[in-house]
């Protein structure tokens, strides 16, 4: 649905996006994440056709984005990284005006916004102003107006950046239901755990390349096997190194003082034994917890050879 | 409106926004002011004593104070039409729409020219008074009237234009005000000048320099159309070519800038406007 052939993008003799091959199956989602300037925006504006790509193809449904961008921007409903709204218009106002650009019969707009605007939490402002909005409301509002051509294709470049922590909840909870739309979804951000939930595979982007891509389910059949423990004590040294090293579950051991944090491959019976063999040699424990798995630490180690290779 | 859906957008928020009832109201105020400070200079209070002669300049004095102001109005409703877009971030959005450069170009010159358009259709009454006073034929108020919206249009689509290729509202502001600057003030002040130089018979090449000038400036245009100076048929084909000439090459930066495919027909980098 969404496939890049050695895509570049080189702006003077800086190189944004370095031969990029990226395939999107239909009806899933692709998180790219990177930090800043990693080329993240670059991408998703030449798939947008905003952006020509100094060498290379993309195809969305089929289309070439630099010689068929008409049908491009059909297919694609795209909500940049940092947008503006238009002053003096109402939510409805703004997602017919949208609407109207797509050549959707007006009926049919009528019931799209009003159900879009329900979706994303919206319907109790339909008669706002846009720009009296709150950035998280706009930022929602952006995605029922991508929406609104029903396009197959969905391009969302950081939808939660700039957002307060429950505002990027909301978002989540949204992109969650986007998902059972079925559209096929390119979505970006800095921040892995946050696509983690939304997304079917995970890509990360470092200066330009894509440097590893894994399965969500993938990982979290991964985060199942592997487990965080917290563990705090009193004992002498040698016996807490004896009890890890015996134990062959024991993947990796982090001093976080005053405890010290596993990364534990073992069922909740292996668990106990590694807790048993602590308190025989002489260990008081205080503590003895799991912790969720941090995703982004899971998706490095997982994908260590990626990081290795730059 | 369907087939312009960005035209129907900008007339709503701009029928909305605080300043046009001001700018409408303002306008009509003080042209209305105007109007009746020369008609009764005119009657000399002696309202008996009515002289359609002096009611005819009048006329010509509204008409060509009018084209001023709207002129050098115009700019400021159309200069950040793009560029404003772009610095408001809503422009990138309206660009991955199926929405044609040429139509978004339209839709921003026409939704710019109506509420100027709008301003001369409030001043018609006061037309209509001095009309009333002997001043003018209707087909000359019709011409005049006319030929003022076609130079609102003209402005605005310069203005537009100028707004598309310059990244910033603040440059496109200047190029704009340059370019009615040299409609209005240069080409006037230039033309009569020379013309006034070639006084003297030798002097041709002023003479005619000085005709083409004036050729371009609407208000020597639009007094001809008021029946006070004479110009050739030569001259209006020169205004008409002229500036469909200037607004088609300015035409083809803008819609690249608005169009980044078309750089690929071109060798070199692309700049990147959003
Ligand atoms: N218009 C431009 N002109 C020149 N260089 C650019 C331009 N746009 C992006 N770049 C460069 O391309 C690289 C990638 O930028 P890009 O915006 O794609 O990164 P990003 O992953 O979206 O980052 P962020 O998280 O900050 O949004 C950066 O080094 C940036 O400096
Ligand atoms: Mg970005």
């Amino acid at each position: 649905m969404i496939q890049t052939q050695n895509l570049v993008k080189r702006y003077g003799r800086e190189v944004a996006v370095n031969q990029l091959n990226l395939t999107v199956r239909q009806g899933t989602v692709f998180g790219i994440v990177g930090e800043n300037g990693a080329g993240k925006t670059t991408t998703l504006s030449m798939l947008a056709t905003l952006t020509v790509p100094t060498s290379g193809q993309a195809f969305i449904a089929g289309y070439e984005v630099t010689h068929q961008p008409h049908e491009v921007r059909r297919a694609i409903g795209y909500m940049p990284d940092s947008f503006g709204v238009y002053d003096e218009l109402t939510v409805m106002e703004y997602l017919r005006f949208y609407a109207d650009c797509y050549g959707v019969d007006r009926r049919t707009a009528e019931r799209r916004a009003k159900e879009l605007l329900d979706w994303v939490d919206l319907g109790a402002k339909r008669h706002s102003y846009v720009n009296a909005l709150s950035r998280g409301m706009q930022q929602r509002l952006e995605i029922a107006r991508c929406l609104m051509h029903n396009p197959e294709v969905l391009i969302l470049d950081e939808p939660s950046s700039g957002l307060d922590p429950r505002s990027r909840l909301e978002m989540r909870a949204v992109l969650q239901r986007l998902r059972s739309l079925g559209k096929t979804i390119l979505v970006s951000s800095h921040i892995l755990h946050e696509l983690g939930s939304v997304a079917d595979e995970i890509g990360i982007m470092r200066g330009g390349e894509l440097s590893a891509i894994a399965s969500v389910n993938v990982m979290l059949a991964h985060s199942d096997a592997f487990r965080t423990l917290w563990i705090s004590g009193e004992g002498p040294r040698e016996a807490w190194e004896a009890a890890f090293a015996d134990d062959p579950h024991v993947l990796n051991v982090v001093d976080k003082s005053p405890a010290v944090e596993v990364l534990y491959a073992g069922t909740v019976e292996q668990q106990a034994q590694l807790m048993k063999s602590l308190m025989d040699r002489g260990v008081v424990l205080y503590q003895f917890a799991e912790r969720p798995t941090d995703i982004e630490e899971l998706f490095l180690r997982l994908t260590d050879q990626g990081g290795e290779a730059d | 409106m369907r087939a312009n859906p960005l035209l129907y957008k900008e007339f709503r928020q701009r029928m909305r926004a605080r300043r046009t009832p001001l700018v409408v109201a303002g306008y009509f105020v003080s042209m209305a002011a105007l109007t009746f400070f020369l008609l009764y200079e005119n009657v000399q209070g002696q309202l008996v004593l009515v002289l359609p002669a002096r009611s005819e300049q009048v006329f010509l004095l509204m008409s060509l104070l009018q084209m001023t102001v709207v002129a050098f109005l115009t700019p400021a409703f159309a200069a950040g039409a793009i560029s404003g877009e772009r610095e408001r971030r809503t422009l990138v959005v309206l660009l991955t729409t199926p929405l044609s450069p040429f139509g978004i170009l339209v839709g921003k010159v026409l939704s710019s020219s109506a509420l100027l358009a709008l301003l001369l259709v409030v001043s018609l009454p006061l037309y209509s008074l001095v009309f009333l006073f002997g001043g003018a034929v209707p087909q000359e108020v019709l011409a005049v009237f006319g030929f003022q919206v076609l130079n609102i249009v003209l402005i605005a689509a310069l203005s537009v234009l100028w707004s598309t290729i310059a990244l910033r509202s603040g440059w496109s502001t200047v190029l704009s005000y340059a370019t009615v600057g040299f409609m209005v003030i240069f080409s006037g002040v230039v033309g009569y000048g020379l013309r006034l130089l070639a006084q003297s018979p030798m002097e041709f090449f002023a003479l005619r320099w000085s005709n083409d000038l004036l050729a371009l400036n609407p208000l020597w245009m639009e007094a001809s159309l008021a029946g006070v100076v004479n110009v050739s048929r030569h001259a209006w084909v020169l205004f008409l070519g002229f500036y469909a000439a200037l607004v088609a090459v300015l035409a083809v930066p803008a819609v690249f800038r608005l169009r980044p495919q078309l750089w690929r027909l071109l060798p070199g980098d692309e700049r990147n406007y959003q």
